[in-house]
Formats: structure tokens, C-alpha cells, sequence
């Protein structure tokens, strides 16, 4: 045993030998945030990174999706969270969670969109083409007009926020900018976009048609008519690539995706990009919780022929004799996200050129839609007037839309609130800023009236 | 020792001398022979007033009087074996070979020289400066909870053990005086035989919110004692780890020169919920939602609700049929049932001169009371010590145990929940549509298919196993060195069918193989000196390297062809992932102690620890403590004080550290892939780093004083301590603004304060009887001292962790009573605005109790013992979220149950209740957040009573057994509680931050079990 003290003294002494390099543990599964968009690939890897967070479960995934068509009066809450239920009595807490998870949701797409800005003109790759470079970038600003966009019309003005975050420090304490400010932003970026961007088509990624979209809703919104026309005419004409598809369930039954109707569609593959949307609408029978589903009135009006034409295919029975929604129900959960339909782009126009007192064009477009839903057109005779023109096109909306985001901005935007919604009380046409956000910014102010 | 003895004492003593002579000897003397002697004290040669002489076999004997003298009528001829016997002295056994003897006892080290468990050592525990407490768990192991740590609730002085749950092997919260930290782990480190064990549950699965217990991968039997470390100077050698406190397990050995001795224990009994739920029945659910209906209708006309169109009315009207046509559906005692405990334990131990080893194997299967949940271990054991030569000695510890778990899914969220099914289904919902198919109600599953077609399996395959060598290199100089291993393949699959939710429409399974590998390994070097008979010090030195890798495979498929095909690579879509985590740990520590005769002891450490989680120029953390003690009994001035048999008086400063429960690569700023677009791979953001990110460090003053009074028969233990933490970790919220909601900072300080007292005496004992008492009672005052930002927690947000105010208050609107004159609630206005908004929420109360202990009383005569066990805690808030679904007034109408206690409901002016008016869900009345479930949690519980009896040896002995015990186990027999709902202790979620939550969660059992110990 003499000889076997002064090894286990040796071993005593290696131990404190090369502790730095022990305790420096780096993770496989992640990368440092010092080298990330380096080179066309990871510029491409960065970009879907973006698109990931745009059809994030907080954004067009599920819950900013949700505050458009909850906040409507075509859905009601069969389930137990009472978050749902603030939305369709349109009585909105500072606290409730599903504007907040909206709110981080978009927010985080800014942050990637902004990384892609400010990086990818800096790659020094030889192999990195101008024309990707100036294809990403433009997405990227076109995805942050988007998310602007979104921003504005659901809470209102916001801070704007045009760099990554590097650092904690980074990007807090920002004033909010007013609306006004936030929906010039959005057009900032959108003709920032709309040059850099090819002319293809993708319908699942950002081209310059998309652009055309997202701008003809941005003019509709701003009361721009004339523009709101003209972007929607650039979609409308190109009839090779964009039409109505028929019926109105051949854009989305039968695994449908990438269809004519889509002028840009969030895409899920149903493994590791789900669309988690379909658990709250399916019941439980097809594995849902149908947190909610459509009320009484909505079944009523896609089932009346008249009304509701062939998108009744929107709604089905359970097993328990329950109406539930029908939009979302793939399983594996790979249902698209839908931002852009050509229908929107004929709606748009209707409503433009009704607003421009262009009634006839106006009444083509609207039984265009019509048409596909497997009604009547409307003339003259039925809808004499610019007002019923105008009724017309916001009840085809809430049909056409039934289960997508657009019923509450589309009341709140056309000043209607008062007369649809019974709600009279204008600061309830905003939501609150989540009350997180207010406690952890100071900067934030809180909408009047919450 | 003693001269003298009071009055009552010397009482008792003289009842124990008379004792033997009522006893008649079984052998009719047969020989006139007298023996006589003395018994002293081996060390100081004082007699031993009341020892006990009795001839072996027999029942003849005597007691020693007040010069330590006896005599004896003996009747048996020479030589005769002798049993001399003493409190606080070992039981020794002599042969008489002539008519006079004289008879040293020695001291018994359990009891006067009790060895202390520490930090890499052991210590005596009259020497013992810090502050810890040891636990027997022979008497907590047939508690059927599962995991060790749970069964210790109420016995360790200042440590609070809240179980979450009835379900046997599911994660416990300890707390070893409070918790010093919001987003960094309060849970105490876990030592097994010198093993640094993953105390993380590697679930992976979701149950609703809750996680099972490594620790439950430990077989109770298997161990010899814990010793639960708490204040800074036991705990700072622990350094990095001890900030929480730590749990030392030592398991069994063998003894050198120890036949080889067989035990056996085998139990088996049977366990089931006191009480269930009081359910509206289908009649009363209906009158409540049809009056919710009318009422909101009043209330805004734009409703268009009136009693025309109420849900239940005629079905001729298109309704769903009146009240009293509905149908009342009991599922809940579908799902509950009489639960089967099994438990076998088989132990071989003994050793040779140079050789001591032990052989356990154990199995214990436990059904939990709700169905299908079982829990099931098996374990195997092997200790072994080889003394190689005179100076050195090897040795190895190996645990081996497999623990299946068929899981529940109890707490919250609607797919596969089995509480959900039963408990949260309105009871007047059939279970079977029009054409009679099974369907699931109100988003959840049919309770039936659920049942019969669950499958949530979890295997654990575990090995915890040290080796060391021990080198006396000189006198007084050793050195030791360890390699220790924790492996845990941790194995889960889960198979929905197409009959249910999660499973529909074709089949959805899962399978998670996590891989946790811990290695450790140890250095050190000790010297201990005397000088003269005064002073004497010692040395210690070492180091630590540890390693924790955590890898894990996880694949899921969806779509089978049909239900017999479970396993995933018959599924049409199929997707899967690969995790790897690592963080080392690297440690030096010293410690110096001195005893000045026996009276004066100080002593003082200090650990620097390096972690690999830390930012790079802060991986190092120091940590220093220092101790002091004074054996006031040692002073000359109470050495002869026959009332006092040991007095000291301790204090400690130190200062711990805390790294547990943060991310391995927490400090790093990092972007992830994984965040793909068009099935095609994408990177994004992940987190911000942060390179000032530092150990969380914990300074603890702990003041104790140890009394023993009357020869150690009343033993006292106080300590009062205050211990404060700063450079909390904490994931400190960011601005949504910067596209990221949180980064991990050192923000945080929070400060526990509190006093614990251990009480232990000895009430009775003379003769064969003896009664003795354990009462401890603690108290703990938690403040949350720095936190920026108020951080909210738990379902509805009902936690607050805000500065100034104790961790996990729960922030609620305060009802202050239904107004008689509307059936309205009327909260408290806190800013007098006139409205009740989020600004009106406020803290009341916490899951924190004012104190709580426990209380032991064991009895034994002759072969009898009797151990009643009660645990208790007072002041705890519990929110009661059972009951807020419960009490919806009806407003949830289908979706939930409406719970009896809402029929108290207001109904017309002048009715004076606490239960308001059905309106909203989350208008008035029935408020996310209402004070009105907030309940008080005090309890006291009778949590185990034990009744055992070993027949005499001397029967036993026939048969070639060394002894033989037969005993019965009663657990949670008696419950005393104001809470309302089944169990006040609950919590929905292991989430630490949301605690005390009741939500879908099965309570403790009452059990009984019948058990049988065999030593051969």
C-alpha cells in the first residue's frame, strides 16, 4: 500500500488542474447570439424565423386571430376561461391574457423581422446574391408592416421599435407613437417592400402581390379609397393567378392549401410547425375542447340559402347535437393560417368603390363573391342606395369572414360599433395594453378608459 | 453521575426497583444462592441508581440503590448470564461465575454520544455547533406516499413538507426554513451515501400540472437515517448547493464481525378518500342555471334572456326539459375506489473481521384512490466495506430500482383529465347521447372511455452508486477519495386512442426517453489532533468536480390504422426531437475547528465554488462560515447540577449559495433553431444573455440553545434564525417591446426569519412501559425585501409576488358580504373609486402557515408499542379552485358543475348568505379572483397510528427467530380543518410560484395496513 499514497496524491493535484475548461459548457441545441446571420442560408434560416413567429400560437396561430373574430358577435364561449368571454361581451381587461400573449406575440416578429433588417445588408457573402438580399429584407419589412398593422388597429398607437434587441436595455421605455404615427409607419415599410420584393407568386411568402394586399387593406383602413381600389384591382386582374375558387370550401376542404382564393396563407406542416388553432374550434369528439363556437345567429345565417349560400360548409354537428366551427380541423394540426384571401381583395374593392359612389362596379364585386357563395346577385333594384351598398357588403363580410379575423375591425373602422355592437362607448374601440406590459414599462400609458 | 434525584423522579425510579419483585419467576428457585455487586458507570466510576440486573431467561432481577449496590436471590447454579440494563446506557450481558460482581456500563453512543451526520464527516453529537435535525425513518416508512421525503412530514423541526397530492410518488414541496428565491429552485439538496442526487422531476408529459418525485425512486427501508442540515455552518461545506438546506441519507450496512442477520418485513393493506365532493344534483343544477339565465337577463335586456327561452324548459318548447325531468349522474364514484397498498422488504446484513456488507431487495406497489393510477417500485441493494489492511478500506454502495408509474392526469386542462371527467362534468349530463355512444361532456372526456382506455406510462430505471477509498496515511491523517454516480432512465409513453379527446380522430402517442447522468467526484483530507488534554482541532480540506448531463429523446406519431396498433412507427405522421443539457460544478472547501476541553468549540470553513451556468468572469462563488459553541454543563459550576444533564449554547453566521432550477446556459445570450417555416429549418432569438449573471447567495445567523434536563429525559432544542438572500435569480419580465419576455438577473432579495423548538421527553418509564413524547413546532416569516416589478403567478393570476409582502401571497378582490337587500357581492374598494377594478385586488393571506410542526407519542410495554403521530400547520391561506368552478351560479352552465354548497345562493330580498346571486362569470358575483374561496388551510391531522407487538424472544427463539413484530398502520385517520374542500394540503401545479391552489386533485388517503417484520 506504500505505492498507492502517492497516487492518490496525484490524483488529488489533477483534479485542480484545468477547471476553466470544465466549466466552460456550451449548448448543442442553440447557438451564440454573437454569430447568427452570416451568410445567405442563415439569412434564408433567420427570415423563416420570422414566418415562425408570424404564425406563432400568440399571433396568427390562434390568439391574436381570436380578439378579431371573438370581438365579434359571431362566436360564443362554451368553455370555462373567462378571457374568451370578456371579448364577446366586448368588456376587455387590462389583464386579460390573450391580449397580452398577442401583444408579446407581434412584438417578437418585429424583433426577428428587425434582426433580418439590420443584418442581412451587412453579409459579406460572395454567394449571397443582391437580388436574395433585397427579396429578404423586403419580406422582412413587409412582415413588420403587417405586424404595425396589426398592432394599430387592435390597441391603437404603440411604441415604434426598428432595431434588434441586443440587450436587455434595448428597445424598453419607448414612448407610444400615436395611431396615426403606427399606420405611417406600416406604409413606410410597405413601399419600403414593395420594390425590393420579386413579382412571383408565393402564397405562403411574401412577393410584391402580397405587398399589393396588405396595402389595399392598409388603404381601406385609412379611408383612402381611390388607392384601397387600386392595390385590390393589381390582385383582382391578375386572374390567372388569383380567383375565387368554387365552392366556397374548395379553398380550405379536403386538405386544401396554397389555392387560387389565397393571396398569402400562413403555412403549417402539423409536426413541428402546428397550428394549434383547431383545438379551440373542434369538439371534442375530433379532439377540440370547442372552447367556442359559432352562436346561434351565426348558424343561423350560413344556413340560410339566401344568406349564407354554400358556406354553410363552415359549420357541423357533434356527436352531442353542437354546432361547432369547421375552418380548422386537420389533424395533424397543419390547417393554414389565412391573412389574405382574393375574396378580401373583392370586398375591398366593393367597399372602395361604393365609398367612390361607383355602385354598379361596387354591386360587381360584391356578386362576385356572392356568386361563388352560390347566391343571387344583387342589383340596383335590391340595393338601391351607397348605405345599402354598403350594409350589403359589411353582412357579406361577416359571412364571407365568418370564423377569420376581420368582424370587430370591420365594425370598428366603418364607425358602426354604436349601431351593430350596441357599444357606444368609443375608448372601448381600442383594447388595452396588457397590464404586464404597463408594470414592466413605464413608458407605456394605458388607453383611455381602462 | 447523580447522587440525588427529586422527588419525582427518584418516585418513578423507585416504582421501576419495586417492579420485579411483583414478578413471580417462572423457575421455582431451586438452589438457596444469593448474587450481589455493583453497577457503575464504565467512564466515571459513579453508580448507576436504578440499573437493572435480571437473570437471562428468566424474569428474576433487582435494581441497583443509591450507592449502584443490588442483591439478588438467584436460585441457578454457576455460571448464569446476567442482563444489566440502563437508561442512556448500552444493555450489556455478563456471566456470573461467583457470588459476587461488579458491572461497568458503558454510556450508549445513540443516546449520550450520538454521532452527528455533516458535511464530508461525522461529528459527535454532544460537539455539534450547527443546527440539524436527524430522522429514524423506520418510523415514516409505512406512510404510503411513496417517497421518503413526504413520509417525513412533521418530523423535522423548521422543515415545512407539503404534499400536492394523494397520489403516491408525486412531487412533494420541502422547505427547510422558507424559500429564498422566486424563479431559482427552494428545494434542499439531496445526498444520498455521499451522491449528489437529481432531486428534478425528468417528466416530460403533461398531468395536468403535475410532476412526479425522483426521490421516490429511494426505498425508504433501505435507509439507516436522515439528517437534514439547516443552518449555514452545517450547510456552507455544501456551498453552492446548500442555500435550501440539505437532506443527508445514509443507507444500511453491515457490521464488521456481525452473523449474518435475515429481515423480513412484509405489508399490505388498504387506502380511500375520507370524503368526496358534494355535487348539485341534476335538478338543482338546472334551477341555478335557469335563474343565472333570468337574472343576467334583468341585468341587460340586450341579452334577450327571459323565462320564456330559459335553457330548462319544457321540450315541447325547444328546451332542454324542466328541472326536476333531469337525470342526477354520480361519476365521481366511478372514478375513486378503494385503493391496495402491497409492501416486501428483505435484508441480509452482517459482516466478518475485515468484510461487513448488506443485501436489501424491496418491492411496494400502491394503487392511488382515483383509478387507473398505480405506482409500483422495485429495488435492489448492495452496500459493501472491505478493510483492505490496517490502513485502508474501500467500498462501494449500489441502489438499483425500477419505479412504474400508470399516471394520473388530476390537475388542470380539459384533454385526458381524470378529475375533469369526473369531478368537473355536470352531474345532470348523461354519459351516453340519444343513440346511446359514450360521449364526453362540457370539453372533457367520457369519464368511462377515459377509463378504460387510459394508457400514461412512466418507467424509471435508477442507479445511484458511490465508491470510495479511505487511506490513513498518518495518525490522525486521512484521506479519502469517492466516485459517485446518479443514472436515471427516465422512460414515458402515452398511447390515446381514437375514443379519446387527445387521441381523436385516429390515435395519438407519445414516447420520452430522458437520460439524467450525475457524476461526482471527491477528494479529502482530514487530520485530527489532541494536545494534552485540553485542546484538540482538526482539519479538513477537498475538493469536488460533478458533471449533470441530461439527454432525451422524444418521438410522437399520429394516425394509426386502429386502435391495436399503440406504437409509434405504425403511425401515418410521425415527428420527433433530441435534447442534450450539461452543467458542471467544480469545488474546493476547507474547514478548521478546535475544542477547547470540551467546553469551547469553534470552528470555520469556507467553499469556493465555480459553475459552469454562470457568466464567464462570474463562475466563482466563495462562501464562508463560522461557528461557536459553549457546553455550559462542562463548566465546573453545573457539573454536579442534577437537574441539568447537558446544557449548550451555539451560534452560527455563514453564507450559502443557490444555482439550482436555472437554465444550464442561462447567462449565454443564444439563438435557437427549431422555428422552421415550410417544413423547412429556421433560427430566431432565444434569449439575452447576461454575463454579470452570479451565484444567488444566502446569509443565515442562527442562534440555538440545547438543554437536557433530569439524565436527559426532557431533551430541548431551540433555535431562532435569519437568514437573507440577495442576488436573487430571477427572470426579470422585459418590455414586450423588445421582442423577448424575460432574461435571468440577480434581482431578487428576500429574507426568512424564525424560531424552531424540538421538545423531547421521556414520560414514563418503568418496568416494561415507556411513553415518550417528540413535539416540535416552527414558525417561519418569509418577506419578499427587493422585486422592481410585482410578478403574477398561478391560474386566474391569483398569486403576487410583490416586495414587502411574504412569496406566494394570493391576490384576490375582497368579498366583504352579499348584500341582503340585491343578492350582490360587495368587495372591498381599496382606492375608493367607486368601482371594483384590477386595482381593487389585494393581498390577504398566504400559502405560508404562522407555524406548524408535528406531535409523536410512542408507547412500548413489553412487547407492545403503540406510535400516534399527528402533523399540523396553522395560518395557511388555500385558494379553493375546485369550488370557483363549483360555485359558478350557474352562469357556466354546461360546461361545469355547479357544487351543493351554491344552492345557499341569494334568492330574494332579505336573505342573508355568503353565496350571491347567480349574474356573469367574472362580472360581480362570481369574480375571477373573489376572496370567497380563499380559505383558511390550518390543519391538524392525525397522519399515522401504529400499533405493533414482538412476541418475546424466548417464544421466538423456538423457532430459530430472533424476532418477530406484528403490526397495523393507520394513516390520515383523523383530520381537523375548517377547509372546505377534501384535502387542505393540495396544489394543483408543482410549480413552486403556484402553490396552494386546489384544482382537480385527489386528497390524501385514509389508510390501513397490517404488516409483519422478521429478523432471522
Amino acid at each position: 500500500m506504500r505505492v498507492k499514497q502517492p497516487i492518490l496524491l496525484l490524483l488529488f493535484l489533477l483534479t485542480f488542474s484545468s477547471c476553466r475548461d470544465f466549466l466552460d459548457v456550451k449548448p448543442l441545441e442553440s447557438i451564440s447570439d454573437t454569430e447568427t446571420i452570416t451568410n445567405q442560408n442563415s439569412a434564408l434560416t433567420a427570415l423563416r424565423g420570422v414566418y415562425s413567429a408570424l404564425g406563432d400560437g400568440g399571433y396568427y396561430g390562434t390568439s391574436f386571430q381570436s380578439i378579431g373574430y371573438l370581438s365579434g358577435d359571431n362566436v360564443q364561449w362554451t368553455g370555462s376561461q373567462s378571457q374568451v368571454q370578456e371579448f364577446i361581451n366586448k368588456k376587455v381587461n387590462a389583464d386579460n391574457s390573450t391580449i397580452s400573449s398577442a401583444w408579446i406575440a407581434i412584438y417578437r416578429t418585429i424583433n426577428r423581422a428587425n434582426n433580418v433588417l439590420a443584418k442581412v445588408p451587412t453579409v459579406t457573402d460572395p454567394s449571397f446574391t443582391t437580388a436574395q438580399k433585397n427579396q429578404y429584407v423586403g419580406e422582412a419589412y413587409a412582415i413588420r408592416a403587417l405586424a404595425y398593422f396589426d398592432l394599430a388597429r387592435t390597441f391603437g398607437g404603440v411604441p415604434i421599435i426598428t432595431s434588434p434587441t441586443e440587450k436587455p436595455t434595448d428597445n424598453s421605455g419607448i414612448k407610444r407613437s400615436t395611431q396615426a404615427d403606427t399606420y405611417a409607419q406600416v406604409l413606410k415599410d410597405l413601399d419600403a417592400a414593395e420594390p425590393l420584393l420579386p413579382t412571383t407568386v408565393d402564397r405562403y411568402r411574401v412577393t410584391q402581390r402580397t405587398v399589393f394586399a396588405l396595402k389595399a387593406r392598409f388603404y381601406l383602413y385609412q379611408k383612402n379609397y381611390a388607392k384601397a381600389e387600386e392595390y385590390a384591382t393589381k390582385l383582382i386582374s391578375d386572374a390567372t393567378n388569383y380567383r375565387l375558387v368554387k365552392p366556397y370550401g374548395a379553398f380550405f376542404q379536403s386538405d386544401a392549401r396554397g389555392t387560387a382564393e389565397s393571396v398569402f396563407e400562413i403555412f403549417y406542416n402539423g409536426t413541428t410547425e402546428v397550428n394549434s388553432h383547431r383545438g379551440q374550434w373542434q369538439p371534442q369528439t375530433n379532439g377540440g375542447t370547442r372552447q367556442w363556437a359559432p352562436n346561434d345567429a351565426l348558424v343561423a345565417l350560413l344556413n340560410n340559402p339566401a344568406i349564407g349560400g354554400n358556406r354553410s360548409v363552415l359549420v357541423a354537428k357533434d356527436n352531442q347535437n353542437r354546432w361547432y366551427g369547421n375552418l380548422y380541423y386537420r389533424n395533424p394540426a397543419s390547417d393554414p393560417s389565412y391573412i389574405f384571401r382574393i375574396a378580401e381583395a373583392y370586398l375591398i374593392r366593393a367597399e372602395a368603390r361604393a365609398q367612390q359612389d361607383k355602385l354598379p362596379d361596387a354591386l360587381t364585386d360584391l356578386n362576385a363573391v356572392r356568386d361563388r357563395a352560390g347566391l343571387t346577385a344583387l342589383t340596383a333594384t335590391t340595393t338601391p342606395t351607397k348605405d345599402a351598398v354598403l350594409l350589403a357588403i359589411e353582412n357579406e363580410r361577416r359571412v364571407e369572414f365568418a370564423l377569420e379575423p376581420h368582424r370587430w375591425f370591420d365594425i370598428v373602422r366603418t364607425g358602426r360599433a354604436s349601431a351593430v355592437f350596441n357599444l357606444s362607448d368609443a375608448n372601448r374601440y381600442v383594447l388595452p395594453i396588457p397590464v404586464q406590459q404597463l408594470l414592466t414599462d413605464k413608458a407605456l400609458e394605458q388607453n383611455p378608459g381602462y | 453521575m447523580k447522587k440525588t434525584l427529586s422527588g419525582r423522579v427518584r418516585l418513578l425510579w423507585g416504582l421501576s426497583v419495586l417492579l420485579p419483585f411483583f414478578v413471580q419467576a417462572q423457575n421455582a428457585p431451586t438452589i438457596n444462592a444469593t448474587l450481589s455487586g455493583r453497577i457503575t458507570d464504565s467512564r466515571t466510576k459513579e453508580p448507576l441508581i436504578g440499573a437493572t440486573v435480571v437473570i437471562k431467561g428468566t424474569t428474576n432481577g433487582s435494581a441497583a440503590d443509591d450507592k449502584g449496590r443490588f442483591l439478588l436471590k438467584t436460585g441457578q447454579i454457576l455460571p448464569f448470564t446476567l442482563v444489566v440494563s440502563f437508561i442512556g446506557y448500552q444493555t450489556k450481558e455478563v456471566i456470573a461465575e461467583s457470588n459476587t460482581i461488579n458491572i461497568d456500563l458503558e454510556a450508549d453512543a445513540k443516546q449520550l454520544s450520538e454521532v452527528a451526520v455533516v458535511g464530508y464527516g461525522t461529528v459527535e453529537r454532544k460537539n455539534l455547533i450547527g443546527s440539524l435535525s436527524k430522522i429514524d425513518p423506520a418510523e415514516t416508512k409505512n406512510i404510503p406516499v411513496g417517497s421518503v421525503d413526504a413520509q417525513l412530514q412533521g418530523k423535522v423541526v423548521g422543515v415545512q413538507i407539503s404534499s400536492a397530492t394523494g397520489v403516491p410518488g408525486e412531487r412533494v414541496n420541502i422547505r427547510v426554513r422558507g424559500a429564498t428565491s422566486i424563479n431559482a429552485s427552494n428545494d434542499p439538496l439531496y445526498v444520498v451515501d455521499g451522491v449528489f442526487i437529481n432531486n428534478n422531476s425528468l417528466q416530460t408529459i403533461g398531468t395536468g400540472g403535475k410532476a412526479t418525485s425522483p426521490i421516490a425512486d429511494i426505498n425508504p427501508s433501505d435507509i439507516e437515517r436522515i439528517d437534514v442540515l439547516k443552518d449555514a455552518e452545517a450547510t456552507a461545506l455544501y456551498g453552492s448547493r446548500g442555500a435550501n438546506g440539505v437532506v443527508l441519507i445514509t443507507t444500511k450496512r453491515g457490521n464488521f464481525g456481525q452473523k449474518p442477520t435475515v429481515s423480513i418485513n412484509a405489508s399490505a393493506g388498504a387506502a380511500k378518500a375520507a370524503k368526496l365532493w358534494d355535487l348539485t344534483t341534476g335538478p338543482e343544477h338546472a334551477t341555478l342555471v335557469n335563474e343565472w339565465w333570468i337574472n343576467t337577463g334583468k341585468d341587460d335586456r340586450t341579452l334577450n334572456r327571459t323565462f320564456e327561452n330559459r335553457p330548462f324548459r319544457p321540450i315541447a318548447d325547444g328546451g332542454r326539459g324542466l328541472p326536476e325531468e333531469q337525470q342526477t349522474y354520480d361519476r365521481l364514484s366511478e372514478l375513486f375506489r378503494t385503493a391496495q397498498l402491497r409492501n416486501y422488504d428483505v435484508a441480509l446484513s452482517g459482516g466478518t473481521q475485515t468484510t461487513k456488507y448488506y443485501i436489501g431487495g424491496g418491492y411496494n406497489t400502491q394503487e392511488a384512490i382515483i383509478k387507473p393510477v398505480t405506482f409500483n417500485r422495485a429495488s435492489f441493494k448492495v452496500n459493501l466495506d472491505q478493510q483492505v489492511n490496517d490502513n485502508i478500506q474501500v467500498g462501494v454502495s449500489n441502489t438499483f430500482t425500477r419505479t412504474y408509474r400508470n399516471q394520473a392526469r388530476a390537475g388542470d386542462g380539459p384533454a385526458g383529465g381524470l378529475l375533469q371527467a369526473a369531478l368537473h362534468t355536470p352531474t345532470y349530463l348523461s354519459p351516453v347521447n340519444e343513440q346511446g355512444v359514450p360521449v364526453g361532456r362540457a370539453g372533457f372526456d367520457n369519464l368511462t372511455l377515459l377509463l378504460n382506455n387510459y394508457q400514461v406510462n412512466t418507467t424509471s430505471l435508477r442507479y445511484i452508486g458511490n465508491l470510495y477509498a479511505d487511506a490513513q496515511i498518518l495518525p490522525g491523517l486521512k484521506f479519502r477519495t469517492s466516485f459517485g454516480i446518479d443514472y436515471n432512465n427516465y422512460n414515458e409513453s402515452e398511447y390515446w386512442n381514437s375514443l379519446l379527446i387527445s387521441g381523436s380522430p385516429n390515435g395519438y402517442a407519445t414516447s420520452s426517453v430522458s437520460q439524467y447522468t450525475t457524476w461526482l467526484n471527491e477528494q479529502t483530507l482530514t487530520y485530527r489532533k489532541r494536545i494534552g488534554n485540553s485542546h484538540s482541532f482538526g482539519v479538513l480540506i477537498g475538493n469536488t468536480l460533478q458533471s449533470d448531463n441530461l439527454t432525451r429523446t422524444y418521438a410522437e406519431g399520429r394516425g394509426f390504422p386502429n386502435d391495436n396498433f399503440t406504437q409509434i412507427s405504425s403511425a401515418a405522421t410521425t415527428a420527433s426531437s433530441q435534447n442534450w443539457s450539461k452543467s458542471t460544478l467544480a469545488s474546493f472547501f476547507g474547514k478548521v475547528d478546535y475544542n477547547f476541553a470540551g467546553k469551547y468549540l469553534i470552528d470555520a470553513s469556507l467553499r469556493a465554488d465555480g459553475s459552469s451556468r454562470f457568466g464567464s468572469s462570474r463562475k466563482w462563488g466563495y462562501f464562508p462560515a463560522v461557528g461557536a459553541a459553549w457546553r455550559i454543563k462542562q463548566e465546573s459550576f453545573l457539573q454536579n447540577n442534577r437537574v441539568i444533564s447537558d446544557l449548550k449554547l451555539r451560534a452560527s453566521w455563514g453564507v450559502t449559495g443557490n444555482q439550482n432550477g436555472i437554465g444550464n446556459f442561462a447567462a449565454q445570450g443564444l439563438w435557437t433553431g427549431g422555428t422552421g417555416y415550410q417544413g423547412s429549418p429556421g433560427i430566431a432569438p432565444q434569449q439575452l444573455g447576461n454575463p454579470d449573471l452570479q451565484w444567488e447567495r444566502t446569509r443565515q445567523l442562527n442562534a440555538g440553545l440545547d438543554v437536557s434536563l433530569f439524565n436527559d429525559r426532557i431533551g430541548l432544542e431551540f433555535n431562532v434564525y435569519d437568514k437573507y438572500t440577495s442576488n436573487g435569480l430571477l427572470q426579470i419580465a422585459l418590455p414586450g417591446t423588445t421582442g423577448f419576455s424575460n432574461y435571468w438577473s440577480n434581482a431578487t432579495e428576500i429574507s426568512n426569519k424564525g424560531f424552531e423548538l424540538g421538545i423531547n421527553t421521556v414520560n414514563i418509564q418503568r418496568g416494561g412501559l415507556t411513553w415518550s413524547t417528540s413535539f416540535n413546532v416552527a414558525q417561519n416569516v418569509n418577506r419578499i425585501e427587493k422585486l422592481a416589478t410585482p410578478l403574477r403567478y398561478g391560474s386566474r393570476e391569483l398569486i403576487l409576488q410583490q416586495q414587502g409582502t411574504p412569496l406566494y401571497s394570493f391576490w384576490v378582490y375582497k368579498q366583504l358580504y352579499v348584500d341582503p337587500q340585491t343578492g350582490n357581492v360587495v368587495y372591498e374598494d381599496v382606492n375608493k373609486d367607486g368601482k371594483i377594478t384590477v386595482d381593487d385586488r389585494q393581498l390577504v393571506g398566504s400559502i405560508w402557515p404562522k407555524f406548524f410542526g408535528g406531535l409523536t407519542n410512542t408507547l412500548t410495554y413489553r412487547g407492545f408499542d403503540v406510535n400516534l403521530f399527528f402533523a399540523y400547520q396553522y395560518g395557511n391561506k388555500i385558494y379553493n379552485h375546485n369550488k370557483f368552478f363549483g360555485e359558478g351560479g350557474g352562469a357556466r352552465d354546461a360546461a361545469r358543475i355547479i357544487f351543493a354548497s351554491n344552492n345557499a345562493r341569494w334568492q330574494k330580498p332579505g336573505d342573508i348568505t355568503d353565496v350571491p346571486r347567480p349574474d356573469g362569470i367574472n362580472v360581480n358575483n362570481y369574480r375571477d379572483g373573489g376572496s370567497r374561496w380563499l380559505e383558511d388551510g390550518s390543519f391538524l391531522r392525525l397522519r399515522s397510528l401504529t400499533v405493533g407487538y414482538t412476541l418475546p424472544k424466548t417464544v421466538t427463539k423456538r423457532v430459530g427467530i430472533q424476532g418477530l413484530r406484528v403490526y397495523a398502520v393507520g394513516t390520515n385517520l383523523w383530520l381537523l380543518t375548517k377547509y372546505t374542500g377534501l384535502d387542505p394540503e393540495t396544489s394543483a401545479s408543482s410549480d413552486p410560484n403556484s402553490q396552494g391552489i386546489d384544482l382537480g386533485t385527489p386528497p390524501q388517503p385514509v389508510g390501513f395496513q397490517g404488516g409483519i417484520s422478521l429478523t432471522l
